[in-house]
């Protein structure tokens, strides 16, 4: 380690050796113990608690904060995609349609990113949609952007790890929207390391989707459409640099996926995964990471194969149509939504 | 009925100030709505500007101190998750004195002199829980409310009233998730003694909170010297250097209440002190400590500020366990509150993890239990509480991996400590000598304390 001292200008040079070399803007220079003994050179005078600093005990860097990697940019163009704007019943040409007018849809964690998108674009296909979150700021706001495409949205602020609340939450939703027909687990910890991070991941990413499922049973099993997506990530597929709870948790909401699919195939329910790569919108963690650690982003976006990152808009899409009746055959499915970030073939 | 402050009032921003902006100016920056708390100013009279050195070094005012602090005053005993089920015990010790605070019901929390009635022995050695409190020695038992449940051979003990063996109680009060013993049966209430602390937490409530690491260490000084290491950023310029392109040191704030005290230091701004101008980027590195040559750990967007980026990564840190952070300002993101509730109670402001607690280490006056608390937010299921890690007299700071880089800034610190107490041992003249404002909070301190060995 090597630093410069901020009053005196000095460089004080950490030696493999042990001590420190203190080199002065005159360049005249010397060496010292970490804790101020002078042991060789002109200089002969140093600041103690700056060579404790750059001579002294140091700590493992942890570094690991940033993560989450459920959001990414568009290097190139991304493609529009208008939504047909629906009013129930009213659709013309022969083109497919995805079943889900006057459906009735929850999805976690929707005031923003992902989240939003699904709900925005089930109420574009005429779905009525329940949402929550955190807090009750971004939900005001998201509520209003749904309501303005013509369909009934309840919305509630609740902490997906808190069971009894989520379950009130999920049992409101059916009762203002009169059924459930669609279950989509979108609410994340996000990345993060240490025993906190495994609790938040678990409790968030994991029971939020089990205990969901569980409360929106009875509802879905009434629905002749009843359909489940959970959204998982590519970090629960392959090494993403770091190991974190996020891609454990994750990898275990495929494997529940696919053990309900088989369970509940029978109540003519359909459970499904979507992972998404690296999508980035603004106020995403990739916008952050682009800004903070461009090496880490230009890494990343290096590896999408299709010269660009995802947008929430492109995931949404996939999750409302595994969601859809149009789905209907799909079952234990986790579709894979990158760009081709991850390299293995999906047999 | 309004009570007497415990000292006069004085106007807040009275008297020379650094230059450079005040806090209060860079709040009027945030990018967020600044709440009271932040808003919040107050300052009392504190004549205490020198302080007796016999205060720092001598037995008698050690024994002074039992006698009209320690015996007197609301004390941080332990953490409730600590005792969560009933019939947990926490054994807490302060110079000799020991109070074993127990769970006795679902929803009260008792405390007692743990010294059995019969002959004397310490009757819990450390912390635990049982049904009863027992003493090892020949076996006398008290019931966890503290009345008397049985004594082996009873025949013996004809002379022995049960209603005269209960035993000796102290009370005990809670806030915040903590638990504070008072040995004094008058006195006023915890809640009048903490007067308005409570409403500075609101945002940030540490009863929400839980014991995320907790380190402690044997320190060769005065427990004095050593918090008030803690309690001012004056000393920045000197014992953290490196410190310096990225924190506004002498622009701290610091307000003196009834029996608690505050410092706020802003970071990511530039101290005064600097003869150059560092660029939003050296702001940064001064926090991660960039290496010469190495690439910086994080890079200030273009058009962005060193605070902006601090703000925006703590808030994307805080966001699985903390509710509500877009609306946190950039104050709360960045910037370190500190808090002294009188006499040893340290809890930090925002969402900064760290409260201290510092006790004198038995009866000698020449070293203290400096102890570090990581309180930490949580969601979902309360995690168990960290295990108390207690370092060397020889260990450095690092040896607590749990501490991160905090741990060289306390060897930073620790490097003073001991050489202040042998300092004060030696000196010829009579008194250390306090700043008018940035040390605002050891007058503070030493102006209560006066109050309570003159009572």
């Amino acid at each position: 380690m090597k630093m410069r001292h901020p009053m005196t200008g000095a460089i004080y040079e950490r030696l493999e050796s042990g001590g420190c070399r203190v080199t002065e803007t005159d360049g005249r220079s010397g060496v010292f113990t970490e804790n101020g003994r002078w042991l060789s050179g002109e200089v002969r005078e140093a600041d103690l608690h700056f060579l404790n600093w750059v001579g002294g005990p140091q700590v493992e860097s942890s570094g690991g904060t940033i993560s989450g990697l459920a959001s990414g940019e568009a290097g190139a163009a991304v493609p529009t995609f208008q939504p047909r704007a629906t009013v129930a019943g009213e659709r013309k040409g022969k083109g497919m349609d995805l079943g889900l007018s006057g459906k009735r849809a929850l999805v976690t964690a929707a005031s923003r990113g992902i989240g939003l998108s699904i709900a925005r674009q089930l109420a574009d296909e005429g779905c009525d949609v329940a949402i929550c979150a955190r807090s009750e700021g971004g939900l005001e706001s998201a509520v209003k952007d749904l309501e303005q495409r013509g369909v009934r949205v309840f919305a509630k602020a609740v902490d997906v790890s808190d069971g009894p609340a989520l379950r009130a939450f999920v049992a409101e939703a059916a009762g203002a929207l009169g059924g459930l027909d669609i279950f989509v687990s979108n609410a994340s910890a996000g990345g993060g390391m240490g025993e906190q991070a495994w609790q938040a991941s678990f409790e968030i990413d994991v029971m939020g989707a089990a205990r969901g499922v569980e409360a929106a049973l009875p509802f879905l099993t009434k629905s002749d459409a009843g359909s489940i997506v959970f959204i998982s990530s590519t970090a629960a597929l392959e090494y993403l640099g770091v190991p974190q709870p996020y891609n454990a948790m994750k990898a275990a909401l495929i494997a529940h996926a696919g053990d309900l699919s088989q369970a509940l195939a029978k109540q003519g329910i359909r459970v499904n995964t979507v992972s998404p790569g690296p999508i980035y919108f603004e106020g995403g963690n990739w916008q952050m990471i682009k800004q903070a650690m461009p090496a880490i982003y230009q890494g990343a976006l290096a590896q999408c194969a299709i010269g660009r990152m995802g947008t929430p808009e492109e995931v949404a899409r996939a999750v409302v149509f595994l969601a859809s009746p149009a789905a209907s055959l799909i079952t234990g499915a986790n579709l894979v939504c990158d760009g081709g970030f991850t390299k293995g073939h999906q047999f | 009925m309004a009570t007497e402050p415990l000292l006069p009032f004085r106007k807040p921003n009275e008297g020379p100030r650094s230059e450079g902006l005040s806090y209060q100016q860079l709040l009027d920056t945030d990018t967020r709505p600044v709440p009271d708390v932040l808003r919040w100013q107050s300052a009392r009279d504190l004549p205490a500007s020198k302080v007796p050195i016999s205060r720092y070094t001598s037995r008698e005012f050690h024994d002074l101190e039992v006698e009209k602090l320690w015996k007197k005053v609301w004390q941080f005993a332990c953490r409730e998750e600590q005792i969560p089920e009933v019939g947990d015990h926490s054994v807490y010790k302060i110079a000799d004195i020991e109070i074993v605070v127990v769970r006795a019901t679902a929803t009260e929390i008792k405390a007692f002199r743990n010294t059995c009635l019969h002959r004397g022995r310490a009757i819990k050695d450390c912390d635990g829980r049982s049904q009863e409190l027992r003493c090892p020695f020949h076996g006398w038992s008290w019931n966890l409310d503290g009345s008397l449940k049985t004594i082996p051979a009873r025949w013996d003990f004809p002379h022995v009233n049960r209603d005269e063996y209960h035993l000796p109680e102290v009370r005990v009060g809670c806030w915040g998730g903590y638990v504070f013993i008072n040995m004094d049966p008058d006195g006023v209430s915890l809640e009048t003694y903490l007067g308005d602390l409570p409403k500075h937490f609101t945002r940030w409530p540490h009863e929400k909170k839980y014991i995320e690491a907790w380190v402690g260490k044997v320190m060769p000084c005065n427990w004095k010297v050593c918090q008030e290491a803690f309690m001012e950023a004056y000393h920045v310029i000197a014992t953290h250097p490196q410190m310096l392109p990225g924190i506004g040191d002498c622009n701290s704030q610091y307000d003196a209440w009834d029996t608690f005290s505050r410092a706020i230091t802003p970071n990511m701004t530039v101290s005064p002190h600097l003869g150059w101008e560092p660029t939003q980027q050296d702001q940064l590195d001064a926090m991660f400590s960039r290496d010469i040559g190495a690439e910086p750990l994080l890079r200030v967007p273009e058009g962005m500020t060193a605070r902006e980026l601090v703000g925006q990564m703590t808030r994307m840190q805080l966001r699985a366990t903390v509710a509500g952070v877009e609306d946190l300002t950039d104050a709360e993101l960045n910037d370190s509150f500190y808090y002294t509730v009188f006499p040893n109670f340290h809890p930090w402001g925002a969402h900064n993890r760290i409260t201290y607690r510092f006790r004198p280490n038995g009866n000698d006056p020449n070293s203290c239990l400096m102890e570090v608390f990581f309180i930490s937010p949580f969601r979902g299921k309360r995690p168990a509480p960290a295990k108390f890690h207690l370092l060397g007299t020889a260990d450095d700071w690092t040896q607590a991996a749990e501490l991160g880089f905090l741990a060289r800034v306390f060897n930073q610190d620790t490097g003073n400590l001991f050489r202040v107490q042998d300092g004060l041992r030696a000196a010829a003249h009579s008194h250390v000598t306090l700043a008018g404002y940035q040390e605002t909070k050891p007058r503070h301190f030493h102006a209560l304390l006066e109050k309570h060995i003159n009572a």
